[in-house]
């Protein structure tokens, strides 16, 4: 209909045309090449790359990651969501707190990171506290484990998850929670019954914005994790750094990105549920 | 009810803020490991006279103010655009820079350059690295701005329409100002977002745009360095000042 | 960069100062705090120093043949891959009088037997570094006691884990034959559940306050965990070990040819070297420097392992694309028991 709507999405389309699909269209022929002797790109042509990602030691590591990533998800879910809908009621206050879910990700995510291993390490802050205080005999082994990890996946992606669920539940009508409860219901039921099904936009896009990038992290499960778990995205980084073979780093990622891809459309198609 | 919604989110922000308050207290420890050895600022001038460090620190709020500027600027527009109607081609490719993982992304990035560069006589720099951020911003404004446009009444438009409001009045004065809260949520998740990237702006740095997560891995990677706690405790201060002025201001 | 000048002109494209530039990529923590300055003083020119974590970080973004960068640092096992895919340029021995000042062995390195292509800058070798309080291990062997349960770590290193592995089943750390490579990836599992984790240089802080006994590790990290504390030792290996050497190139894409060779030759002066060694303790190639050096850096063990000990050291080299690729599926094998 409107002029303006072509004019308002041309900018977007040109760059995603140029800076996104091209750019994996040169991945995608890169997977589909030959590793060189030492680590280059060479002929021939092959579909190889691919056909070695049907190996149960790679799947055995996808399905960990989806495993691990889902975890964080559900963690994410259930810490953000109450403080989104803190947030979206504290009336004149609402954009420092906002701010404040914000400031700590404004450290790179790499200090973070080493600050949550100077807490868990064994003379780390919380065992020599433990210790000193009499709680403990010998140091707990907190770091390099795959639930370190997942704290780390957690306190780094649950902003991504807070935002849009803030930004659904902030528009969400006050008083049809009011007329819930002037009806009867108790809170719980309000709750589940009307808050949860309106602020469902924000929920399907916080989960999104969290679960893709676990499932292609790398630094933390190298650092918090201590490299003894793989997962997916280790593989991938492993692929174009260590082992010098980009075109099956290529193939697996464009393998994963496909897959992701289709749960998001069964997601889309079954829910109904539309992020974009 | 609602004041256990407080304490929740108060235990909610300890969590998200521990590891901040532990680094700010830890650097202006005088001793560089995990003992407590008395109040100084040691770490602090180290910081100041590391002038690779301050480089950094400088490139990487460059990059992200403009990243941030233009990812917003640009995802906006979409995000209105798909709001009207929905385009196929546009989403998908939305859809598929949100799946990239980063190092595929980095490296396709990486690749294209090294491709442009045949024709073009340009060099990995602070231009690749903006051009990079960009684009892994863009779809993350597109789906926060998109989740808080849904939530308003399209007809809000149309009665301005037909109360004589050309298009571009109606979105400029009546979707705009709706959508502010969506578009400075997003802002900011764009500013964190570029300015915490390490993957892919390692991989499509240059020269001249080393950025300061590229510089703390680098010191990180050999201890924990109380100059890094230092940077990143003065970084959070000045920001959060920056943030509350800005809030009083706009109050104001 | 100049913050004005940013604004002003686009970065990176622009040639800013009238003074030449030399853009120089090393490995982080690589050379004394006032090499570059003092060479920048000496030649008038601006020297652009980065640095990075890794070689395939490195090689990642040379391969560009637009990276900018005009000298870089490879390791001996990725000068060969280098060349071959046409990164370098050939140097010109008149441009480097210093070269002299290398040690024996390094004149005629087995990777550039000639130094067509490289200048050998630092080395080093993999060992064991551990805690005074516990008996110190004797070689890889002992890293597989039940007695290092969850305080024992190994470098996150393909190469480096299963080099350890092959040499405690008395093979090549350079090893390509499929059942021996099996075998040390067999032995790889097997010592996983005594490990605490497989990180490189991060180690250090870990092994100095006590949460580790016992670390994989390279010889220069172990010397800088050993100066904070006298809590620690270095053990060569008994059953060898693997060394490495940094060199110094220059990509085929430079423009200041010439300028590359100025600050190649300026790093090989004995006063130079000197300093790089006593700031990052790690041991240089330069024979002249190495004379020059305090009794307490020359004669370490760790830095300069006695004739007899280097002897059982053995160098990585550049792996066959087969081989590699084995190795990676080992290694991801190991990773995700």
């Amino acid at each position: 209909m409107s002029r303006l709507r072509s004019w308002f999405l041309a900018p977007a389309g040109l760059w995603i045309a140029f800076f996104v699909a091209a750019p994996l269209g040169v991945v995608a022929a890169y997977s589909l090449l030959t590793r060189g002797t030492y680590g280059g790109l060479s002929e021939p042509w092959t579909l190889e790359n691919y056909l070695r990602l049907a190996d149960p030691l790679y799947l055995k590591i996808l399905a960990r990651s989806f495993w691990i990533a889902g975890l964080t998800t559900l963690l994410c879910l259930i810490l953000g969501f109450p403080l989104a809908l803190f947030l979206a009621r504290s009336g004149e206050r609402k954009h420092l707190y906002l701010a404040l879910v914000i400031l700590p990700f404004w450290t790179s995510y790499l200090v973070r990171t080493y600050a949550w291993m100077f807490l868990l390490r064994d003379t780390g802050l919380v065992n020599t506290l433990l210790i000193e205080a009499g709680w403990l005999e010998r140091p707990l082994a907190l770091l390099y484990n795959d639930g370190a990890v997942i704290l780390g996946l957690v306190h780094g992606h649950l902003p991504y998850m807070v935002l849009p669920l803030f930004a659904t539940l902030e528009r969400l009508d006050r008083s049809l929670v009011e007329a819930a409860g002037d009806l009867g219901a108790p809170p719980r039921e309000t709750f589940f019954r009307v808050v949860v099904p309106l602020a469902r936009p924000g929920i399907a896009a916080g989960s999104l914005l969290v679960f893709i990038p676990c499932l292609g992290a790398f630094l933390t499960p190298d650092l918090l994790g201590g490299g003894k778990t793989v997962m997916i995205g280790n593989l991938i980084q492993n692929q174009f750094t260590a082992a010098r073979d980009w075109p099956f780093g290529a193939a697996a990622s464009l393998a994963l990105m496909v897959l992701v891809m289709l749960m998001l459309g069964l997601l889309l198609r079954r829910g109904g549920e539309r992020f974009l | 009810m609602s004041r256990l919604l407080g304490v929740y989110a108060a235990a909610v922000y300890a969590f998200l803020h521990l590891p901040l308050i532990i680094l700010g207290v830890f650097s202006f420890n005088a001793s560089r490991f995990t003992v407590w050895e008395g109040f100084s600022l040691r770490w602090y001038r180290a910081a100041l006279e590391n002038p690779q460090l301050l480089e950094a620190c400088w490139n990487s709020l460059l990059v992200a103010a403009a990243a941030t500027l233009l990812a917003t600027a640009l995802g906006t527009l979409c995000a209105y655009g798909l709001w009207k109607r929905r385009s196929a081609p546009i989403e998908a490719g939305l859809y598929v820079s949100l799946v990239t993982p980063e190092v595929v992304m980095g490296i396709s990035l990486l690749a294209f350059y090294q491709w442009l560069f045949r024709y073009f006589d340009v060099r990995l720099g602070m231009h690749t690295v903006v051009l990079a951020h960009v684009t892994f911003c863009l779809a993350y404004v597109v789906l926060v701005v998109l989740a808080r446009l849904r939530t308003l009444e399209p007809a809000l438009e149309e009665a301005a329409m037909d109360l004589g409001a050309t298009e571009w009045q109606a979105f400029r004065r009546v979707t705009l100002p709706l959508a502010g809260p969506g578009i400075a949520a997003a802002a900011l998740l764009c500013f964190a977002l570029s300015f915490d990237d390490y993957v892919i702006t390692s991989l499509v740095a240059g020269v001249d745009s080393e950025t300061l997560p590229m510089v703390i891995y680098a010191m990180a990677r050999r201890g924990v360095s109380p100059v890094v706690n230092a940077v990143s405790t003065a970084i959070v201060f000045g920001l959060g000042v920056f943030i509350l002025l800005a809030e009083r201001l706009r109050r104001a | 960069m100049r913050r004005r000048e940013f604004v002003v002109a686009l970065p990176g494209l622009a040639c800013r100062s009238g003074r030449p530039r030399l853009n120089v990529f090393n490995w982080s923590d690589y050379v004394a705090p006032e090499t570059v300055p003092a060479f920048e003083a000496e030649f008038g020119v601006r020297v652009r120093y980065g640095t990075y974590e890794s070689g395939e970080e490195m090689l990642a973004k040379v391969l560009s043949g637009n990276s900018g960068w005009d000298v870089v640092f490879p390791s001996n096992s990725l000068v060969e891959p280098m060349r071959e895919q046409g990164l370098l340029a050939p140097l010109r021995h008149a441009w480097l009088p210093n070269l002299d000042n290398l040690e024996e062995g390094f004149r005629r390195p087995p990777w550039d037997p000639k130094l067509d292509w490289c200048v050998p800058y630092m080395w080093g070798g993999t060992g064991i570094a551990c805690r005074r309080e516990v008996t110190p291990p004797a070689g890889w062997a002992s890293l597989w006691e039940e007695r290092w349960r969850g305080r024992l770590t190994m470098l996150d290193d393909p190469a480096e884990v299963l080099g350890a592995c092959l040499k405690k089943l008395g093979w090549s750390v350079n090893s390509t034959d499929p059942v021996e490579l099996r075998r040390a990836g067999e032995e790889a599992r097997a010592q996983k559940p005594l490990l605490r984790a497989y990180v490189n240089a991060e180690v250090r802080d870990q092994l100095v306050a006590g949460d580790v006994l016992a670390a994989q590790l390279w010889a220069t990290t172990a010397l800088q965990a050993m100066e904070e504390t006298a809590e620690l030792a270095f053990v060569w290996p008994a059953e060898g070990f693997p060394l490495y050497a940094d060199n110094a190139v220059i990509l085929r894409e430079s423009g200041r040819v010439e300028l590359a060779h100025r600050f190649i030759d300026y790093l090989l002066r004995p006063d130079v070297a000197v300093a790089v060694v006593k700031a990052t303790k790690t041991a240089t190639v330069n024979a002249k420097a190495k004379a020059l050096l305090p009794e307490r850096l020359r004669l370490n063990p760790v830095l300069y392992p006695p004739a007899e000990v280097l002897r059982r050291g053995e160098w990585f080299t550049a792996l066959p694309a087969a081989a590699q690729r084995l190795r990676d599926r080992i290694w991801t094998e190991i990773r995700a028991a």
